[in-house]
């Protein structure tokens, strides 16, 4: 137990010695170096201190109770053993106690002697001292007299020196004039720049005293040099290094290099001016070789040169551009391209900075673009002029004749041209520079985007040009409409129905063929991005033809039926109809009537086919027709009846009417047009008929003026018939009508009896032909 | 027939038919006032009352008119007078009616003759009532002048105020009173639409050559206006600017007799013409705030305008009206009597 315990209470027992030591010899520390061994002892020291066994190096340790504690706690074994272990400490605290004093008594007598030792030395050095002062004090009163007697001769020593160096200057200075002739002769311009500019600060200082001559001179020589180092910087013969040494030595001589350096890109440019007008006077080597020079001469040039250079190309490609104003073949304009990109390339290899390729490539491809959109809008005036220059033929007369002609034109104007602008435009392709192949996308976008815009131009132009323009530009496009209102009235009827036509034809042939040869040959061009699409959209081109198709024939249709209505509304608002006269004769109007629609025929026979399908047709229509016919029976033989009839059986007649009416199949007057000769001439029929029908709604007649009418229906019916091969169903139809309206709105209704019907109309129909007769 | 599911037909009509006039004054039902027109019977004049239900037309009233009925107008702030134009033969004339107390429904009672306005001496086209409400003066056009009457209908007497001719070579047909503006009257003349000022009796702007069958002003927008046309269907104006249409619509396959706006829903026009049908349109005009809905105007003009074609007729349609008691509904007549009222809900809320 003591065994294992004891080490610990020797560590204890060494720190507590050292603590009361330290105790010992700082009084004041010893509260602080307690402090930190055992703060919590210290600090509780008088709470804890009768249940602490530890407390026995505390200050405040009180033995009694200590001791009172040890007796309670322990047991005797304990007791003595502690008691044992106090008597161990106490003997070890004696013996260290004794072994210090000891130590520190042997310190202090060592100390003692060390003194001791120290005065016997210091009691002898206060007189060496004092010798030594002494001789130091003599030393230096020697030395000032040294001094003082050579003083004079240094300064005069070092006076000839100054007087020797001025001198030498001042030969150089005499001797400058010379040697620098000396320099001139021998072309050391660098050692006579250098010569001159050391005596530079002289000159300016003394120049205009002392001197003078000798600055003068020297002077005149430096300009010999300066001349001279002009001459050398102005013969193109010189190496490039000394021209450029020529450049920095006139700079030390604070010559305006600058001055020099514009005059000369002046002349440079004037060189290159000149080059354009004599176009290969001076080759584009020589101007590289040139710019190379320049180069090097004047370091900070470069910009200037670069602007140069790019004034130079961007006015060749300006040149270029004005050239494509007229219309060139791409073969010259390649080969021009071609020139301007070898050139470019040389003065690249010179100036890479001045980025000439990057420019060139950007105008070559708006110069491509240039051509591409130049050579499409040549394109649209071929193909308008096909039609519209027919116009002007068209107003010398037998404006009729041509319309086939003019298709014709136009139809091969339209094909034949873009097929050609397409081989052109190839050759862009089969070109070797070394350009194209870069732009070879690009120029497939715009050949692409080309095609679209100049279909899109050329429906717009169709519109424009048929007049019906001014329904489609609401407000925003005002400032055209002002120009085209006199169109509608100038282009013929006719060339409308051409402009249709040819509408058509690109749909269904010409932009086929074309969207066949671009995939051939214009395929790809993936530049323009996804979201866009390829820039050739032949289904919305043909869309756009195809609705401008319908719209040119609709108003074709439309422009007839106008002028014809206008001939109706005049025949029906002018006579007073309920003080008609007997109907002595079929009336002119009908003639008029006639007339047009045959125009109508002549001019939609030149352009429009035969319609193919017109069995089709006919059997659809002639299901409603028999219907038809079916019902004029009962309704002549009512009419018959109605003569005798009085107004209590108009009521009746009203209802009987609407009651057929409803059990027939409607009649489908508007049908939809197609492009073939009867269905546009049945169509322009149908609608003048159903005009007259309006137009007769509108008045009150008399009997007279019914049986007039009645009259000028039933001789329409044949010629009409005639001009409508297949819808003779609605023509009686129609007909029909206009007789019921004019029945309806007649004060009297009595028709004419059909032998005197008969009989006007063979008397008109003779006295028409006698006057087509007379005529031959 | 595959319209037929959607219209309400009313066949009370037993004559020929062209006029047809919302009844503007009847804040409770929609009704409308159809005159026949027949050259050898008495002609009627039926009040039509859409049933509560809505899927009924009823006949409220019938009463004879002498006369064969060119244009009849319901009076816009009292659902009792209407006017007519009429021709009997050569004779014409035009009279404000009052619609008699409906106790004798038995038999058909004439209408009371509240003012008969027969100073013309040229054929009358039409009369015109202030559209938005009480107003004490007319307008009437014949072929030739323009009257301002001023009508004291208690007291049945009515004077003409002024008087201007257009002079003999003009031929006046018809026309439209601003709503917008008691002083101007739109008139349509033979190849130009006359705007009018009654103040000075003088013609302030024309929209020149267009041979305009009907005329019918924007309710909501001023200066705006429709025409219906001979060569170009329809046609919206800006008056401030009467050279340029704003807009064209492609109207009919025949002849474009009728426009009208809607009274409620800003650019809906109905139009019918003599091809038996009747189009529903539908039209964004951007006047004064263009800039602000400009996206969806463009959008709009891609759509097609042509909102429905209702085509559910035996003959030419001379007569439309939109009710103003429920906008949505629109009521038609064609030539052979047949008043068909339809909805055109389905084609608004699609809007």
């Amino acid at each position: 137990m003591a065994g294992v315990s004891s080490p610990p209470p020797m560590d204890e027992k060494a720190k507590r010695t050292r603590d009361l030591l330290a105790s010992f010899y700082t009084n004041t520390s010893n509260s602080n170096s307690a402090a930190p061994s055992s703060p919590s002892a210290a600090s509780n020291l008088t709470p804890r201190s009768p249940s602490s066994l530890d407390s026995i190096n505390s200050p405040s340790f009180d033995a009694s109770s200590y001791m009172s504690l040890l007796v309670q706690k322990s047991n005797l074994e304990g007791l003595l053993q502690k008691h044992v272990q106090m008597a161990a400490e106490i003997k070890n605290l004696d013996t260290d106690l004794q072994m210090l004093v000891y130590e520190n008594y042997n310190k202090f007598i060592s100390a003692t002697d060390t003194i001791k030792r120290m005065k016997s030395n210091i009691l002898g050095m206060e007189t060496n001292m004092e010798q030594l002062l002494a001789k130091i004090t003599s030393v230096q009163s020697k030395s000032d007299s040294v001094n003082t007697s050579l003083f004079e001769k240094r300064e005069h020593i070092e006076k000839l020196h100054r007087s020797r160096n001025l001198l030498r200057k001042v030969q150089f200075i005499y001797d400058l004039p010379s040697r620098l002739n000396k320099c001139i002769k021998a072309e050391a311009y660098a050692d006579a720049v250098r010569f001159f500019t050391g005596a530079k600060p002289i000159f300016e200082a003394y120049g205009d005293s002392s001197f003078q001559e000798c600055k003068r001179a020297s002077e005149e020589a430096i300009n010999t040099v300066i001349q001279n180092l002009q001459e050398k910087l102005y013969s193109d013969s010189e190496p490039i290094e000394a021209r450029a040494e020529a450049v920095v030595l006139l700079k030390q001589l604070n010559f305006p290099v600058d001055n020099l350096k514009t005059s000369l890109l002046e002349k440079l440019e004037d060189c290159l001016l000149k080059l354009e007008d004599e176009s290969k006077d001076v080759s584009v080597g020589e101007i590289s070789k040139t710019f190379r020079a320049y180069l090097i001469i004047f370091p900070d040039s470069e910009q200037r040169l670069i602007e140069l250079a790019q004034g130079l190309f961007s006015r060749r490609y300006d040149a270029v551009r004005d050239q494509l104003k007229k219309r060139m073949l791409s073969v010259d304009l390649l080969e021009l391209l071609g020139i301007i990109w070898e050139d470019v390339s040389t003065v690249d290899q010179v100036l890479p900075e001045a980025a000439l390729p990057a420019y060139s490539l950007e105008s070559t491809c708006s110069s491509i673009r240039q051509h591409i959109s130049i050579a499409f809008s040549h394109l649209q005036h071929e193909i308008s002029d096909a039609v519209a220059g027919s116009q002007s033929k068209s107003n010398e007369g037998r404006d009729e004749l041509d319309l086939q002609i003019v298709l014709e034109n136009s139809k091969k104007a339209a094909m034949q041209g873009s097929l050609d602008l397409l081989v052109e435009l190839r050759q862009f392709f089969d070109e070797k520079l070394e350009l194209l192949p870069k732009l070879r996308e690009l120029i497939t976008d715009w050949v692409q985007e080309g095609f679209q815009g100049f279909f899109q131009n050329l429906e717009k132009h169709f519109i424009l040009l048929s007049g019906s323009s001014t329904n489609n530009c609401p407000l925003g496009e005002s400032n055209h409409s002002g120009v085209l209102t006199q169109s509608p009235d100038k282009l013929p009827t006719g060339l409308v129905l051409v402009l249709s036509q040819l509408a058509v034809f690109i749909e269904q042939s010409v932009i086929p063929k074309i969207t066949e040869e671009i995939a051939a040959s214009f395929s790809g061009g993936g530049v323009r991005a996804y979201e866009y699409g390829p820039a050739f959209i032949p289904g919305e081109i043909c869309r756009l033809f195809r609705s401008a198709g319908e719209k040119l024939l609709h108003l074709y249709i439309n422009m007839k039926t106008r002028k014809i209505s206008v001939v109706s509304k005049k025949r029906f608002t002018t006579p007073n109809w309920i003080k008609h006269k007997e109907p002595r004769e079929v009336h002119m109007f009908v003639d008029i009537l006639l007339q047009e629609l045959e125009g109508v025929k002549i001019e939609v026979k030149q352009i429009l086919p035969c319609g193919v399908i017109k069995r089709h047709r006919n059997s659809d229509s002639v299901g409603s027709g028999s219907t038809n016919s079916s019902r004029s029976h009962p309704n002549a033989m009512r009419e018959d009846k109605l003569t005798r009839s009085n107004t209590q059986r108009a009521r009746s007649q009203f209802l009987e009417s609407h009651l057929a009416k409803l059990f027939e199949q409607k009649m489908e007057i508007f049908t939809k047009v197609e492009y073939t000769q009867e269905s546009v001439i049945s169509t322009v029929i149908k609608l003048c008929l159903k005009s007259l029908q309006e137009f007769v709604r509108l008045q009150t007649s008399n009997r007279s003026g019914y049986q007039q009418i009645q009259l000028d229906m039933e001789f329409l019916k044949a010629p009409l018939k005639q001009l409508v091969d297949d819808d003779d169903a609605a023509i009686d139809f129609l007909l029909k009508e206009v007789n019921n309206a004019a029945h309806e709105r007649c004060l009297d209704p009595i028709p004419l009896e059909a032998p005197i019907l008969d009989k006007l109309i063979s008397a008109k129909l003779v006295k028409n032909k006698d006057l087509s007769a007379s005529p031959l | 027939m595959q319209g037929a599911s959607t219209g309400i037909v009313y066949g009370g009509l037993k004559y020929q038919a062209r006029c047809i006039a919302d009844v503007r004054a009847d804040p409770d039902h929609t009704s409308f006032l159809a005159g026949t027109l027949s050259l050898k019977e008495e002609n009627e004049v039926h009040l039509i009352r859409l049933s509560p239900s809505g899927n009924e037309l009823l006949c409220e009233g019938l009463f004879y008119h002498q006369n064969e009925i060119w244009d009849l107008k319901s009076c816009p702030y009292d659902s009792r007078i209407l006017s007519t134009v009429y021709t009997s033969g050569e004779t014409y004339g035009a009279s404000v009616w009052k619609i008699p107390e409906i106790s004798s429904q038995s038999n058909s009672p004439q209408l009371d003759q509240l003012v008969s306005l027969d100073d013309h001496t040229a054929k009358i086209k039409s009369v015109l009532w202030w559209p938005l409400g009480k107003h004490d003066k007319l307008v009437t056009i014949d072929e030739r002048n323009i009257f301002v009457w001023s009508i004291d209908s208690s007291n049945k007497i009515a004077k003409v105020i002024s008087q201007e001719s257009v002079g003999m070579l003009h031929n006046l047909s018809g026309g439209a009173w601003d709503p917008h503006d008691r002083n101007a009257v739109a008139a349509i003349c033979d190849s130009s639409l006359q705007c009018w000022d009654l103040r000075t009796m003088k013609n302030a702007n024309a929209i020149e050559h267009a041979h305009i069958r009907d005329v019918d002003y924007n309710p909501k927008k001023q200066h705006i206006l429709a025409t219906a046309e001979d060569e170009f269907g329809i046609r919206l104006w800006d008056l401030r600017m009467p050279k340029i249409p704003l807009k064209e619509l492609p109207g009919h396959s025949h002849w474009t007799w009728a426009v009208r706006h809607n009274p409620e829903y800003d650019g809906l026009i109905l139009s019918a013409g003599t091809d038996s049908t009747v189009n529903l349109w539908q039209v964004s005009v951007g006047s004064e705030d263009s800039a602000i809905d400009s996206p969806r105007d463009k959008r709009s003009r891609q759509i097609d305008p042509l909102l429905n074609s209702y085509t559910d007729y035996e003959d030419s349609i001379y007569g439309i009206a939109w009710s103003s008691q429920d906008p949505s509904v629109f009521a038609s007549l064609s030539y052979d009597g047949r008043v068909v009222v339809e909805s055109v809900k389905p084609y608004i809320q699609r809007k």
